[in-house]
């Protein structure tokens, strides 16, 4: 059955020249390339032609929980914009990618919106796909807005890439300062090991030292994983006056596990504790955390319940605060009678440099400068203790 | 035109990635999900190399590929002793273990964050900055890495890989070391995977563990299953249509939150569907 | 006590993974198809219970009634899938693939219809805990261990006391013999993939219980579980259940001494360990 006689002429026959199958392999490579080019007819543009823009989110994937809540922050910005006549009369329009938190997908996903859609601004998400694009967005001359990720490299990856809250830095020197003016000396954290998870670890590490304070330990754990038991049990021994918390998903087991377990140290964190799955559970009473001030005015945030069905919370007011900043600078550009680009955009945002929207920012450099409150959580609510003003 | 460019561009590093998964896991038959992992290890080696003006872009190639060599020798070596799903296992904890590795060697990898701001190739004075000079770079690798792929197969060793496939103790009982011929194919295949992840890590500049994680393992081997293991044409069809699927299902209307869910799912279905009705791939042949 | 506390985790974990490895044993030895969607259908349980807690159903029920779906869902999937892959001579890694893709379809339908959130039951009963000589559960916790302990045996009972169970075995060590004689081989893969999925359904929805649901984390679960298959020995239900507790407590007792980051790297190096020095596993039938 198996002669060597019998392999050599079946390799042979793979190898042989073929014919039919080129034809297949050009018809499919054919099929394939039509069917990845979304190919659109270029608009001529007119005054009341919608402003395209694009949006490259991670949509599905593990971080896709994150992603969907930003688009619905997106689309929550687009509609009340549209809904009071546009930016200068023109409907915005946003177009989505999903780039599934690859960075790879992400720089398809961006060359296919710029080169296909001409779109002049692209919102992204997480600092990895983010990052990837950045060199991309400086060669191209199209502006990158950022509107969740906080790693501190995005600060300064791109002249065209806006970061619409500020880098994790700038919230966790508020909290290192709060806590040693209030009597806490020493630090466990806790992070996710990721990107922004880890550049959270090296800022809190960093900002807590330098005012005195003493890290005793760290530890990571993977992006979804829910069991903190062990981690929380070490602290426990090595008792922290403060744990230091950096996770984007997952606070919810984390305050039940604490409520089970009733450790004597205090859980202290940034914006990302802003989750009603952790608001609601009882273990987050008396966590402290700064606040980027993201709290929609309670209108607004009671009508994108009522669109989606879900609370807008953190990512949907940042997201759809990212719309108005963009807006506001797109609507000087076309009153400034100028084409609407990548570069005109970018100085827009700088002539504007105060941007009295939903959330005030202003643009001195790349990363927005916004109010940084303390809160702590009680029954479900954040009451502020402190509040830092824009310096 | 850069949409049309970086397509041909990753497709063609995804077939040089795509040959060195159907050399091993096709033809030499060694079930493998870690190929992420060897790829993740010539894309780091070149990217660390030239970020640290250690040395040229060729020479750093060269070494990515020494390495990778190395490394899936070391690794099917003691894993072959044992036979069949054991490796799988085995090869899953590679991956993971390379995963861990990427993300927390801070020092060379640039940990969670990854490496950024990778220089463009430069060969002898011609620097390799933009689309349509990166798409030549790596369309001639990879004809360099087809021609490879042929004349191996085409050669006594490549013969004898495949005589194994068929029937290994037949192969055994006439003399033949099939350990040997074995981890040579995987050591072979690590090279490709290594220039392969060199070519990436210039291309995109930035470098980072979610990229050559099990998921993109997974996504490799869907590329030559669906393009036909053991064939030349297959290795090449895949990556093409594989890369270009989740395009072509962009172009289903479905409200947006459950669009991207429902398309990765399509892609499952897609799967399924392959492994029923076209088992031997696009381009493969009826054994 | 953090020694103690850490064990004890360790065992409950261990436990609910333990029930996980021996459902994969049994249905891998049985059939020899690395079923990947075994972690599809181990997720899916987890959902059909939060799904109907959420409807006002009393959280066991709920379990049975996912048990009870899962051991369709595992049967369809033998029945219509693998088995028509076999009638067509599918390779090994074309079976694999296919499985990857059923667990894909899965993944994302739960995605799709529940959100990628990680999404914790309501149930009040979930949090409260008992504490004894010094160690802390949760009710979750302790109702995980008792349940997923008596799992084992009921297993080993089954596989050994029961004619079912003595056929399954029988396919099992020869499906050729199998074929000859009256065993029906195809009618015992869709029993064995059957009781397999509802057997994963019990730490499915128990975990999920403690800890959430999520679409996407069974993958890393189930491999670990397959370790624990492997390094046990195939076609032993003790050897799988015993190192998955054994690697379960090492998991917990590692964060001792080094840092969480690494853990992962540690199972896997004992499973290498093993395969260099005993690779058949701790407990082999032959």
């Amino acid at each position: 059955m198996s002669s060597p006689m019998h392999h050599a002429e079946h390799t042979r026959a793979v190898l042989a020249p073929p014919t039919i199958s080129t034809r297949r392999t050009v018809l499919t490579l054919l099929a394939a390339t039509i069917g990845a080019g979304a190919l659109t007819v270029p608009r001529r543009a007119s005054a009341a032609d919608p402003i395209r823009l694009g949006a490259i989110l991670p949509l599905t994937g593990p971080d896709a929980s994150v992603g969907i809540q930003q688009q619905r922050g997106l689309r929550f910005g687009v509609s009340r914009l549209n809904a009071a006549g546009g930016i200068a009369g023109r409907p915005l329009e946003i177009l989505y990618e999903d780039d599934e938190g690859r960075p790879d997908q992400a720089i398809i996903s961006f060359n296919k919106l710029v080169s296909l859609e001409g779109v002049p601004l692209i919102f992204s998400a997480f600092s990895g796909p983010t990052l990837a694009m950045a060199p991309l967005a400086t060669r191209k001359k199209i502006v990158l807005v950022n509107g969740g990720a906080q790693a501190d490299r995005l600060a300064k990856a791109s002249p065209y890439l806006f970061n619409t809250i500020p880098v994790a830095a700038d919230e966790i020197a508020v909290l290192a300062k709060y806590l040693i003016s209030n009597g806490k000396k020493t630090a466990g954290i806790l992070y996710e090991n990721d990107a922004g998870g880890s550049a959270g670890r090296n800022d809190f590490r960093a900002a807590f030292e330098q005012v005195g304070g003493t890290i005793i330990g760290q530890e990571p754990v993977t992006f979804g994983q829910t069991d903190y038991r062990p981690m929380l049990l070490k602290f426990a021994s090595s008792k922290p006056d403060v744990l230091f918390v950096m996770l984007s998903d997952g606070l919810g087991p984390l305050a039940d596990q604490i409520y089970q377990m009733k450790p004597s140290f205090l859980i202290v964190g940034t914006s990302f504790f802003n989750d009603p799955a952790l608001l609601h559970s009882p273990g987050s009473n008396g966590w402290l955390h700064t606040q980027v001030k993201i709290k929609a005015p309670t209108a607004i945030a009671a009508s994108f319940k009522s669109m989606f069905n879900v609370d807008m919370e953190f990512w949907g007011s940042q997201y759809s605060n990212a719309t108005y900043i963009m807006a506001q600078a797109i609507a000087r550009v076309i009153a400034q009678k100028e084409p609407i680009t990548g570069e005109n955009i970018r100085q827009a945002i700088f002539d504007i440099k105060t941007f009295n929207v939903m959330l005030p920012a202003v643009f001195a450099t790349n990363t927005a400068a916004m109010e940084i409150d303390i809160a702590r959580i009680q029954d479900a609510q954040q009451h502020v203790v402190q509040a830092i003003k824009l310096g | 035109m850069d949409f049309f460019l970086s397509y041909f561009i990753l497709a063609s590093i995804f077939v040089i990635v795509g040959l060195s998964t159907n050399l091993l896991v096709g033809v030499a038959g060694i079930f493998s999900v870690s190929q992420a992992a060897v790829f993740g290890v010539g894309a780091y080696t070149v990217g660390y190399l030239l970020s640290n003006d250690v040395m040229g872009f060729l020479p750093a190639l060269v070494l990515a590929g020494a390495l990778c060599l190395l490394l899936n020798v070391l690794v099917t070596l003691p894993s072959l002793r044992v036979s069949g799903d054991y490796f799988v296992v085995t090869s899953f904890g590679i991956q993971l273990l390379a995963t861990a590795a990427f993300t927390n060697w801070d020092g060379i990898t640039g940990g969670a964050s990854g490496l950024a701001g990778i220089p463009p190739a430069d060969l002898f004075g011609w620097s390799v900055d933009n689309s349509y000079k990166t798409l030549a770079l790596t369309g001639v690798i990879m004809c360099i890495a087809c021609l490879g792929f042929a004349l191996i197969m085409r050669s006594p060793f490549g013969r004898l890989l495949l005589a194994i496939r068929e029937d290994e103790l037949a192969v055994a009982a006439a003399g033949r070391n099939v350990l040997r011929a074995k981890v040579e194919a995987a050591g072979l295949a690590g090279v490709f995977a290594g220039v392969a992840g060199g070519l990436y890590a210039v291309y995109l500049s930035f470098i980072d563990p979610s990229t050559f994680d099990l998921n993109a393992s997974v996504l490799l081997l869907t590329m030559v299953v669906l393009g036909g293991a053991r064939t030349l044409a297959g290795s090449i069809v895949g990556p093409f249509v594989v890369l270009a699927l989740p395009q072509a299902l962009a172009m289903i209307d479905l409200p947006t939150t459950v669009a991207a869910s429902a398309r990765q799912g399509i892609y499952g279905a897609l799967l399924i569907a392959f492994m029923l009705f076209r088992p031997q791939g696009l381009m493969g042949r009826r054994l | 006590m953090l020694l103690l506390q850490l064990l004890i985790n360790g065992l409950v974990t261990g436990c609910a993974l333990g029930v996980i490895a021996i459902s994969f044993s049994l249905a891998y030895s049985t059939t020899r198809i690395f079923h990947v969607a075994h972690a599809g259908v181990y997720t899916l349980a987890g959902y059909v219970a939060f799904a109907l807690a959420g409807l006002g159903v009393p959280d066991m029920v709920a379990l049975l009634a996912a048990m009870a779906v899962c051991a369709l869902v595992g049967a369809l999937i033998q029945s219509e899938l693998y088995a028509r892959l076999a009638r067509r001579r599918a390779t090994h890694l074309g079976v694999l693939i296919a499985s990857l893709g059923v667990l894909a379809v899965i993944q994302n339908l739960l995605s799709g219809v529940f959100t990628p959130n990680i999404r914790p039951f309501a149930s009040a009963w979930r949090g409260r805990t008992l504490s004894f000589g010094g160690v802390t559960l949760t009710q979750v916790q302790l109702v995980t261990l008792v349940v997923c302990a008596a799992v084992y045996p009921a297993a080993l009972l089954f596989t050994r006391r029961t004619v079912l169970g003595k056929q399954i075995r029988a396919v099992a060590s020869n499906p050729f013999l199998a074929e000859i004689t009256r065993l029906e081989p195809q009618k015992t893969y869709i029993i064995v993939m059957a009781i397999a999925s509802a057997m994963v359904a019990i730490p499915g929805v128990l975990v999920a219980l403690d800890f959430g649901v999520q679409p996407y984390d069974g993958t890393t679960v189930l491999l670990t579980a397959t370790i624990a298959v492997i390094a046990g020995g195939v076609g032993s239900l003790t050897g799988a259940f015993l190192m998955a507790v054994l690697i379960s407590v090492l998991q917990n007792l590692s964060l001792l001494v080094i840092s969480g980051e690494w853990s992962v790297g540690v199972t896997f190096l004992i499973f290498l360990i093993f395969m260099l020095f005993r690779p058949r596993g701790l407990f082999t039938r032959r």
